[in-house]
């Protein structure tokens, strides 16, 4: 068990963070908003972390305070990537479907080209050295997976409440929920602010854990992988983009023995399961328990 | 004093002026019908009192007050309420969460569970499919939820829009039944129709628009013996 966790503790706590990823475009899509704005808020959360972890101003915090820095990275990270959001969001969030994609993609570029002409953020060679949490890749599973458990957690209360369902409302009908007396406006600036947060407290995790951040760390192609999670996964409920994130992200590893052969099968199982999956691999699931309700009477209800 | 009072009301569709120097007063109590033909402005118009549409010129007085200016919410919370044209329910959700979203601008939980439960006493139909998806209830069957959904804000004015849109004889003089009732309960309504014989046979007051303009005006009772509306509106 412990040589498992050695050789393939960096991929499951991968597994996780990426899961996390795809959860922070989830809730913009609640609401039926296609952002593609979290690779943006991932990459400035790990700049704040890996600032505060490395420059001398911060030192003398770094020296008294322990390892409650590492908590505090986060929180400054959160709130940071929080006040951005709400910047960014009211203006972009004028846009619908492909411009508003546009738009956070266009958001997601510039601060990248930013972040690579700053002094702070160490240009195109970044920042090296980001001090550690922990001794092991497997023990930051103990910062991600807490954290994997309370947005189930959230997500979960979330779906129940009159904020979720003025989000599906929205998703569903913004003409219909506006004349019910529901700002869209407010609640898709929430769910965009509730994405970005996420995305830069997993940002934040993530500088230590990488022990190195840089530029590439919020890319374009970053955007289609967490939007492909979401997609694959399904977006009609929590559980897609945790199983999409989860499963796209060791996918190319388990077909590591493929050799350069692993690409073309990753293709194959995106455009199959697109495909025959239309609701995701969430929506499948369903769709099988309602299956077999239907055949076999397990679990049917009295009516 | 009127309850809702238009001034002078010009909006814009787009590039198209849709409404121009429209007058309209409801008084309380009153079911008041807008008539007119495809593109004569009559949703345009309840659109615009839901403040979904901006007013380009003119004034929207509800119940006292400039309503002009407000956003959509402050005007359902001030007490307007609207049924959408083609019922807009909330296909993927269930009918009970349909009526709490109606709600949305409340806080009282206790009179929300009181006013669902009266919906359904008014529509018991509603009740047979609460938990059921909105999308699988019959075209009538939705029609009562977008009428019980509105009723939920407990508006002052209710307006319908097109209540009988393909809908069956039969359910129709359902669904007008139930809007006697809400007035004889003291919701004012304003109703926007096609069917206009039917909708003067149970309004007090008719307006008629054609082309974003006021032609006729007066009681139900009279314009329905009006040979002119009677010729141009009612296939007579």
């Amino acid at each position: 068990m412990t040589d498992f966790l050695q050789n393939n503790g960096f991929l499951l706590v991968t597994m996780v963070q990426q899961a996390l990823l795809a959860m922070s475009l989830y809730y913009p899509l609640m609401c039926g908003q296609l952002s593609l704005a979290s690779p943006g808020f991932y990459a400035l959360g790990g700049y704040v972390a890996a600032i505060i972890g490395t420059i001398e101003y911060f030192a003398p915090w770094r020296d008294s305070l322990g390892w409650v820095i590492f908590p505090l990275e986060w929180l400054a990270a959160g709130i940071i990537s929080g006040f951005l959001a709400v910047l960014v969001g009211i203006p972009a969030l004028r846009l619908r479907g492909i411009y508003l994609a546009l738009a956070t993609i266009a958001f997601v570029e510039i601060l990248r080209v930013v972040c690579l002409n700053l002094e702070i953020t160490g240009g195109a060679i970044g920042i090296f050295g980001v001090p550690q949490l922990f001794e092991s890749r497997w023990s930051y599973i103990w910062t991600f997976g807490p954290l994997l458990m309370l947005m189930l957690f959230f997500s979960y209360r979330l779906d129940r409440s009159r904020v979720g369902r003025a989000f599906k409302a929205i998703r569903e009908d913004e003409l219909a929920a506006d004349a019910m007396g529901i700002n869209p406006t407010r609640y898709k600036v929430l769910a965009f602010v509730i994405g970005a947060v996420l995305a830069g407290v997993v940002g934040a995790m993530s500088a230590p854990f990488l022990n190195t951040w840089n530029a590439r760390q919020g890319t374009f192609d970053a955007s289609i992988a967490y939007l492909a999670y979401v997609l694959i996964g399904g977006s009609r409920s929590m559980w897609g983009p945790l199983l999409g994130g989860m499963m796209l992200s060791a996918l190319p590893e388990i077909l590591r023995p493929l050799k350069d052969s692993r690409l073309i099968i990753n293709g194959f199982v995106l455009v199959f399961a697109s495909i025959y999956m239309p609701k995701g691999i969430a929506g499948a699931v369903g769709n099988l328990k309602n299956f077999t309700t239907r055949i076999l009477g397990i679990g049917r209800s009295e009516k | 004093m009127a309850l809702l009072e238009l001034k002078n009301l010009s909006v814009n569709y787009g590039a198209i002026q849709a409404v121009q120097g429209l007058n309209l007063e409801i008084n309380s109590g009153e079911v008041v019908t807008l008539i007119g033909a495809n593109g004569a402005g009559k949703s345009t118009t309840l659109r615009a009192i839901s403040r979904l549409l901006k007013v380009r010129e003119g004034s929207i007085i509800f119940d006292g007050r400039e309503i002009t200016g407000l956003a959509p919410d402050a005007v359902v919370r001030m007490g307007i309420a609207q049924s959408p044209e083609g019922r807009q329910v909330l296909a993927r959700q269930s009918v009970l969460d349909n009526l709490e979203l109606g709600a949305y601008v409340r806080k009282d939980r206790a009179g929300i569970t009181n006013d669902i439960s009266r919906m359904f006493q008014l529509f018991p139909r509603l009740e047979e499919r609460k938990q059921q998806s909105a999308g699988t209830l019959s075209g009538g069957e939705q029609q009562m939820l977008a009428i019980a959904r509105a009723m939920m804000s407990r508006p002052k004015l209710l307006m319908l829009d097109e209540p009988s849109l393909g809908l069956a004889p039969l359910i129709i003089r359902e669904i007008f039944s139930i809007i006697r009732n809400l007035n004889a309960e003291g919701t004012t309504i304003l109703l926007v129709e096609q069917n206009a014989k039917l909708a003067m046979q149970h309004s007090h007051r008719t307006y008629v628009l054609e082309a974003g303009q006021i032609t006729f005006t007066g009681s139900s009772q009279e314009l329905l013996s009006d040979d002119r509306v009677l010729h141009a509106y009612l296939g007579g």
